[in-house]
Parts: structure tokens; sequence; C-alpha cells
């Protein structure tokens, strides 16, 4: 069986739209200063392997690992990279802990680096690139081309999480200012994260509403932004743990499962599911994680959650796969204030993806903000006492989840 | 235990521009592309498009019914390979509205983008409303009919668009 891996330190780079005085190894630079920053004990030469990733076709710069590994302090060290679209950082922080966990002579620590600048390219085109495979294989069915981008005019992430909002709010009854609380409180939230984008403290429900649509349900000011941003967890075994923090975060279950295509299908036969907001694959990778940590009652013996909801309907839809909250509650559960940082169960307290969306890394600030709150060193902390938190992340075009659930206290059952 | 940390302050973050830049004028016109399918699997139904019928393909392990016709299983890794007949009538799986401006007047279109979902099939598929429903009278589990265009080729391309068809189910109050 493998080791059991623990999470020692995280670090963010800071986030906005256009982060032009810097370049790319500087920005990752920024994360892995800030991560190495709350461990004294460590220095780049305790580092023993590398594993990075970004989405290069939203930025439009290609193999950019490789110069930056300067920045990274990975010269002559094993380096390791993943891209696996919107779940970049959550793979590759699964594969840090991969990476850790099998137990490699002298690999004992690892790094692991997401990051997206955004600014550098136009994601659009990139988006565009990531969906014209699909698209063109309606060209079999006889549809031509003018035809398809009539009818995926609105494309890419939206298109899909529209569908996905316009069941959930079939199913649930809710209102569109139910959506909007979510982002209201989203938006506060980040108000308190250094790190975080979209800063509004005084954002109210009609703010939100009085934005046009985007696509319908969604309005603009319910959409997330586009950021330049960088995320470095630092993973290392239970024995190195112990020396260089207080309180080390233990890995205790990671999953990643995806679902057919979105909306397409596979060989542009139609998605076999005909709900969009079913979401199989979210239910099966809490399955799978949760099992591994030893999670039997989600509901009790999870204490603060992040979720990857760069849509509001997303945040709601999420906390119900992922056994956070019953079918169908969670809209009253953010209602009465459930999921506020001083709730019962805190979910998203740095933002969340709603505000901050660096597409690359925001699939690990997921699991590195829930890491930091057991540690006590969020920046938005919650007032009580983090023992197991989860961070998940979701990719659009195949709903590809990653989820990682952590704890204070190392799982030993099944090893 | 809360760390001293958490009270720590941003890091200095002072934004600067660059005074000095060059711009330099370029293009890049992609080029055009030749994509290849495979259209051996679903030839009896483009055939069967033709005379105004709708076919579909079924797994023989999953039973599960594939409109328009699938090479893979997924689920099961087995080709489906028994062909049933379906209606063309159909229901409105789920929606979204698209706001599209006009280039030439500037207007804002609205649009209903749909997935249907065909009777006595398993799976959703991208369709088109006829141009007179109102948007705004769109719902999920709409009962629609497919309207078949005058020629027909012999793809997707021949149902036109769907009709709305009048909903006889009965309300069913949620509260």
């Amino acid at each position: 069986m493998g080791r059991q891996v623990a999470i020692v330190s995280a670090g963010f780079s800071e986030h906005a739209s256009k982060r032009s005085d810097v370049n790319m190894g500087e920005l990752v630079h920024e994360a892995i200063d800030d991560c190495l920053k709350k461990v004294p004990s460590v220095g780049f030469e305790d580092i023993d392997a590398y594993v990075n990733g970004n989405m290069p076709a939203f930025e439009g710069s290609n193999i950019p690992e490789l110069w930056i590994t300067d920045w990274m302090g990975a010269r002559n060290k094993p380096l390791l990279r993943v891209t696996t679209g919107g779940t970049t950082g959550g793979s590759v922080a699964i594969a840090g802990y991969y990476t850790v966990t099998a137990g490699l002579p002298g690999v004992d620590t690892v790094l692991a680096i997401a990051f997206e600048q955004q600014s550098q390219g136009d994601t659009s085109v990139g988006l565009a690139s990531v969906a014209y495979g699909e698209i063109s294989i309606l060209n079999t069915l006889g549809i031509s081309y003018d035809q398809i981008t009539r009818l995926l005019s609105a494309g890419a992430a939206i298109g899909v999480a529209a569908y996905q909002a316009t069941t959930y709010m079939n199913k649930t009854r809710i209102t569109e200012e139910d959506l909007a609380r979510v982002v209201v409180q989203n938006r506060r939230n980040a108000a308190k994260t250094w790190w975080a984008h979209l800063k509004m403290p005084n954002l109210t429900i009609e703010d939100v509403l009085d934005t046009p649509y985007v696509q319908y349900p969604l309005r603009y000011g319910m959409v997330c932004p586009a950021s330049d941003g960088a995320c470095a967890m630092l993973f290392t075994t239970e024995e190195k743990a112990k020396d260089m923090c207080d309180i080390p975060v233990y890995v205790n279950g990671v999953a990643s499962v995806a679902n057919e295509t979105a909306v397409l299908g596979y060989d542009g036969s139609g998605s076999a599911q005909v709900d969009p907001s079913m979401q199989l694959g979210a239910i099966r990778s809490s399955e799978l994680a949760y099992s591994q940590a030893g999670i039997s009652f989600p509901r009790k013996e999870i204490d603060y959650a992040e979720v990857y909801a760069p849509f509001p309907n997303q945040e709601l839809m999420w906390t119900e796969k992922l056994g956070l909250f019953e079918e169908a509650t969670a809209p009253q559960m953010y209602e009465s204030g459930v999921t506020a940082v001083n709730g019962e169960l805190p979910v998203n307290c740095s933002g969340g993806v709603n505000s901050t969306n660096a597409i690359g890394a925001s699939a690990m600030e997921r699991p590195a903000e829930a890491a930091l709150q057991i540690m006590g060193k969020a920046s938005n902390q919650v007032p009580k006492t983090v023992h197991t938190s989860i961070g998940s992340g979701w990719g659009g075009s195949l709903n590809l989840i990653t989820l990682m659930a952590m704890s204070d206290q190392p799982q030993r059952k099944w090893r | 235990m809360m760390s001293k940390m958490t009270q720590r302050k941003s890091l200095d973050y002072v934004k600067k521009d660059y005074v000095r830049t060059r711009t330099m004028p370029a293009n890049w016109h992609l080029t055009s592309y030749k994509y290849k399918f495979n259209i051996t699997h679903m030839q009896p139904f483009l055939d069967k498009l033709k005379e105004k019928k709708l076919v579909a393909n079924r797994c023989s392990s999953c039973n599960r019914v594939f409109y328009p016709p699938r090479l893979v299983c997924g689920k099961c890794l087995v080709k489906p390979d028994k062909w049933v007949d379906i209606r063309d009538t159909a229901s409105v799986s789920t929606y979204a509205i698209a706001y599209l401006k006009d280039p030439e007047t500037g207007d804002v279109v609205e649009r209903p983008m749909v997935l249907v979902h065909h009777d006595g099939s398993d799976t959703s598929n991208i369709a088109e409303l006829h141009p007179d429903i109102d948007v705004k009278d769109t719902y999920v589990g709409m009962p629609i009919k497919a309207h078949w265009s005058e020629e027909r080729s012999g793809g997707l391309m021949d149902i036109e668009y769907y009709d709305k068809l009048e909903d006889d189910s009965e309300d069913i109050e949620t509260k």
C-alpha cells in the first residue's frame, strides 16, 4: 500500500484580470514564494520533485514548464506536467499526491504548481479549438457548419452550465434570486481574501439581478471572471510533515471521474444524460473519495467544503451531488446561512471560482484553501475548528470531476 | 487554533506598467480543414430520414436506445447493432436562451437553444424550435413534434425545426 501523504503548505499569487506587471514565470514564483513562506524550515533544496500544469490552449503559449523551470527552482529535478482542461489544478494536486504515495526512493517532498495567465492570449479562441473537434462531428449527421455555430453560439462552459441551470431550477423550483444569493455570499467572502479577484464587499441581490443576461438563466453578474494567477501546494510524507509544520493536513481520499460528453455526446450522438443536472460523475467521485477517507456520513463529518462553481447554480448542484446536503435543499441552506463563514457547514469562504477563475489554477485553489482552513492559516478563516474538508474540481465538456478529501487525522483503516 | 499568519497582510503587490513597448503588426490566417468521418454505422439512419422515418440503434447489452445512432456504447463497450423505430414526437429536455446581436442592425435577438429527447430514445439531441414559438413560453418537458423539410437530403437537417404540441399532461402542484 502507498504511503500516507500530508499537505504542509499552500500558497497563492495575487489574482487580477491582467497581471501585465509579471510574466508567467514571475507569477508562478509569487505563488511558490507565498507557499514556502508559511514553512520557514523548507527551502528549494528540500524539494525532491515537481508536478505542474496549466491549460496552454487558453493562453496561447505552449510548453511553458520548460522555460519557467528556473522560476520554479526545478533545475536538475524530476518534472511532470499534467493538463486536463478545467480540472488541470485538481489533476495536478492528485498527481502530486500520487508522486509522494508511490514511495519512489529519494522522492519525499513534491511541489505541485498550477497556473494560468489568461491575459496573454484569447481564451475564447482556445475554447473554440477544444470544442471544434466535438462540433465538427455533427457534420456526419449532415448539419452544416454555419448551422452549428448558430446552434452553439453560446458555446463552451457557460453553454453547458446554462443547460444545467435550467433543469436544476425546474427541479427545485428556485428563482434567479436564489442564484443571486449564492453570488453575493461568494463575492463578499472574496473581499476578505487577499488573493481573490472580484472583491465586492457591498454587493446586494438587486445589483446582481440588474445586470443583463449572458444566456438565460445566467446573468452577467453571476458569471465568473477570467483571471491571471497561480497556486502552489507542498506534499510530503507523514514523518517529514511533522517536522515541517504544526498542523499537517493528511490527504485521505482522491478521485477523478468523468461523465459522458455534456451536450453533443460521444460520436455527436447526443448526451446519454437527458437531465444535465443529474451529474452521475460527481456522485461517483464522492463515493470513491469518501470510502477511501472513511467518511460514512459526509453531512455530519465534513466541516468545510470548497466546490468548483464558476456559476451559482453549480454551487447549489455540487453541494447536493457531493453529499453535503439532501437533494434539492441547497437553496434553503444558503438562505438560512448554513453555508456562511460562521455557519454550520461553511462553503467557499475564499469566494470560490465565482470570484476568481484562473482556469488552470482554480481547481487546485479549492483543495489548497480547504487545507489552509484545517491549518488555521486561511485568509478568511472560519471561526470553528475544521477537522475534515473537501476540495473539488469540474471540467466543462466532459463533466470531469476531481475530488480531494483532507483531514487533520491520518486515515489508516484501508492501509 | 488560529495562527498569526492569518493576520498577515497581503504581499506587497505594486502594479508596474511598461513605459516602452513595441507594437508589431501581424496576421495569422488559419487554413481550412478537411475532416473525415465514419458514417458506415449510421447509413440506415440517414437513408430512413429521406422517407421521413426515424430509426435509432439499441445496445443489446444495456438496452439503451441511441438517437442519433452511436458507433459504440460507452458503458458496455458493445456495438449497438439492433435497429429500432422511434416516434417523431419529442419533449424539450433542457433549454437555454442565447442573445445574439445582429451585425447589421445591432438588434439583440433572443434564440432558444434546446436539447430534445425523442420518445423512445435514451439520449437528448441538439435541435431548433419553430421560429414562431415565443421564447418565454418554452419550458422543460414541453411536447414537440418534428417538422420535415420539403427536400430531404439524408441528414439531420431534414428535420427543419420542431412544432409545439398541445400539452395535455395534468398540472401537478409542486410546493
